[in-house]
């Protein structure tokens, strides 16, 4: 080279040129987090891809490098989010030609580096817009009454799947890892009925259990009632027997004796008999032979001896069995 | 001295001027047209293959940059009438690639005008493809057909006007009902959901009633069966209770009756409240009658 004005000596030209050069090199140094990748161009043409921790590439304007984040999830919201709704957004028609009001959320992340940014331009605003299409396209063909209670789940994979295919369909280099409905409601306008129907669900579960409660009262106390008439009919069989041999077992008894003396028992009977009903009752005794006229008998003769005082009653049947018997 | 300077100077400078009008960059998104004064001679890197470091002829040629990744472009909002007179809004999008840069230089010149030129073919196949669908088939049963014909129809259409670009996808992103007919869609849901409740509760009233209906049946089931053992035990009582009496009385039935009758005597004048008006013939007055002997 020429020698440099004001006499610099060219030893020490060369060393700061080579240090200029050796700082040009080592600015090739980089460093790929865990959960990057590193896409490395050469000239804007791709060379390769770099993994996690410090790497080399040649310093620009060579090559350069593009870092993509892979294991990191992102989200994307589609029908209003924190901030507010969005009805254009989230009113959708379902396959039974009702209207719901859906918000829900796309968790995607990039699986191919090297796809996702050669072949799709903005890819991260293609989602919402694939997001929307298919949910639409799948809950157009779900009846409104799923998507709001049991159904939920299938029209989040039925939607991630078809997001999937999509975008695989561009070879865009993106995962979607799951596909949310945040909330899925009647719209606004028809809450209201809607809410009538579960107001009549607890209704008629209402009426329900007042009938399972009539319905147990009642037939408990039949049971109740049923054991009762039984239990009484029993007694009243075991009574029945019972007094019978009692009485029974009595008679037996003085028909033996009475056998050994017939004539005597008989009267006796009869006269200890007589004796308790006539002591116990008002009497009046009539001759009335020769009594041609008709007797008139004073009306003090038939009221009653109040107060009674009943005679012990050595023969007398127990008055309950008597009346038992009567029946 | 100063003089060889200057010349270095020169020189360095012109061949600088000259490599960066030489030597271009073509990065793997891009594809690029290489205009020979006015006229597009070739392309560079319209298949992928040739990004990177590239020449061209300095100052004859210019180079005009495209994208060739997959771009979006998003329709403006259009109201499509069906082949039943049904009206919908129907957003859409298409993908599409600038895949033949020469022609699409040609016929198209830039983006801009490519975005406003495809804009229209999307709306009006839109318009032609949807408005021989019904409504129904268009939100339900035939969307993604719909959605692929129409592609098909904008890719033929595309082709014929050789705009040079390749549809990867058109999807329609909402189709929905204008806002004075959402209001009729809200009253049908209002009411249908009004039936329903009005039949939930109609079918709990009705089990509510077959329940206590049930109920009662057996508790008549119930008592009556009691009823039913309870008179079958009576009767085995009385039974026994006639079996026990006549098994009894049997051996002697003048004195059984004789007996029997003083025991009912005896009780039925129990309450002491009977006048009675006898006759001194009667058998207990006998001795009172006719003294000791009887006779």
């Amino acid at each position: 080279m020429f020698s440099g004005p004001g006499g610099v000596k060219p030893g020490a030209l060369m060393l700061v040129g080579g240090g200029v050069v050796a700082l040009w090199a080592l600015s090739g140094f980089y460093i790929v987090q865990p959960s990057e990748r590193g896409v490395v161009l050469t000239f804007g043409s791709y060379s390769r891809i770099s993994g996690p921790g410090p790497n080399y590439r040649l310093p620009f304007p060579i090559e350069r490098v593009e870092k993509v984040s892979v294991t990191s999830l992102r989200r994307t919201d589609v029908g209003g989010q924190a901030e507010g709704d969005a009805p254009k957004e989230s009113l959708m028609l379902t396959g039974d030609e009702q209207i719901i009001d859906l918000d829900f959320s796309i968790t995607w992340r990039v699986a191919d580096p090297k796809a996702y940014l050669f072949s799709t331009r903005a890819p991260d605003e293609a989602i919402k817009a694939v997001a929307e299409s298919a949910m639409r396209e799948i809950v157009g063909k779900t009846p409104l009454q799923p998507i709001i209670s049991t159904g939920r789940g299938q029209v989040q994979l039925q939607t991630a799947d078809l997001m999937q295919r999509t975008l695989d369909s561009w070879r865009s280099g993106i995962t979607i890892v799951e596909v949310q409905i945040r909330s899925a409601n009647p719209p606004p306008e028809v809450v209201s009925a809607f809410r009538e129907v579960n107001n009549a669900e607890q209704d008629a579960a209402g009426a329900i259990n007042e009938a399972n409660t009539y319905r147990n009262r009642v037939i408990n106390e039949a049971k109740g009632d049923a054991s009762k008439v039984l239990q009484a009919s029993q007694g009243y069989r075991e009574q029945t027997v019972r007094d019978a041999q009692g009485e029974t077992a009595r008679f037996n008894q003085i028909y033996a004796e009475y056998r050994r003396a017939p004539g005597v028992t008989r009267d006796r009977l009869y006269i200890e008999s007589m004796e308790r009903i006539l002591a116990r009752s008002n009497k009046v005794v009539i001759d009335a032979k020769g009594a041609s006229a008709p007797i008139i008998l004073p009306p003090d003769v038939f009221r009653s001896r109040v107060p009674v005082v009943a005679a012990p009653q050595i023969d007398a049947r127990p008055p309950q069995a008597a009346g038992k018997a009567a029946q | 001295m100063s003089n060889r300077l200057v010349f270095w100077l020169v020189a360095i400078v012109a061949a600088v001027v000259v490599a960066a009008n030489t030597f271009i960059i073509v990065d793997q998104r891009e594809q690029v047209v290489v205009v020979r004064l006015g006229d597009p001679v070739r392309t560079i890197n319209d298949k992928g293959t040739e990004a990177g470091l590239n020449m061209k002829a300095p100052f004859v040629e210019n180079i005009i940059r495209f994208d060739r990744r997959n771009i979006a472009l998003e329709a403006a909002q259009e109201e499509v009438i069906t082949s039943l007179q049904e009206r919908l809004v129907v957003d859409a999008f298409i993908r599409y690639r600038i895949s033949e840069p020469r022609q699409f230089y040609n016929t198209l010149r830039d983006e801009q005008i490519a975005a406003d030129r495809i804009e229209r073919l999307v709306n009006s196949s839109l318009r032609q493809v949807l408005g021989s669908a019904t409504a129904r088939e268009i939100i339900s049963g035939r969307r993604a057909q719909l959605m692929q014909q129409a592609k098909v129809d904008v890719a033929r259409r595309a082709k014929a006007s050789s705009l040079g670009i390749e549809v990867i996808d058109l999807r329609i992103r909402r189709a929905d009902l204008p806002a004075q007919n959402r209001e009729a869609v809200f009253r049908r849901m209002a009411t249908s959901r009004q039936q329903e409740a009005a039949r939930v509760r109609a079918v709990g009233e009705q089990q509510k009633r077959e329940i206590i209906a049930g109920a009662d049946k057996e508790v008549a089931i119930t008592l009556s069966t009691a009823r039913q053992t309870a008179g079958q035990v009576t009767g085995e009582g009385d039974a026994q209770r006639t079996r026990i009496f006549a098994q009894s009385y049997g051996r002697d039935a003048s004195f059984a009756a004789f007996f029997r009758s003083m025991q009912a005597y005896e009780q039925s004048f129990a309450d002491g409240q009977t006048t009675m008006v006898l006759s001194p013939d009667s058998a207990f007055f006998k001795y009172f009658q006719r003294g000791p002997s009887g006779r």
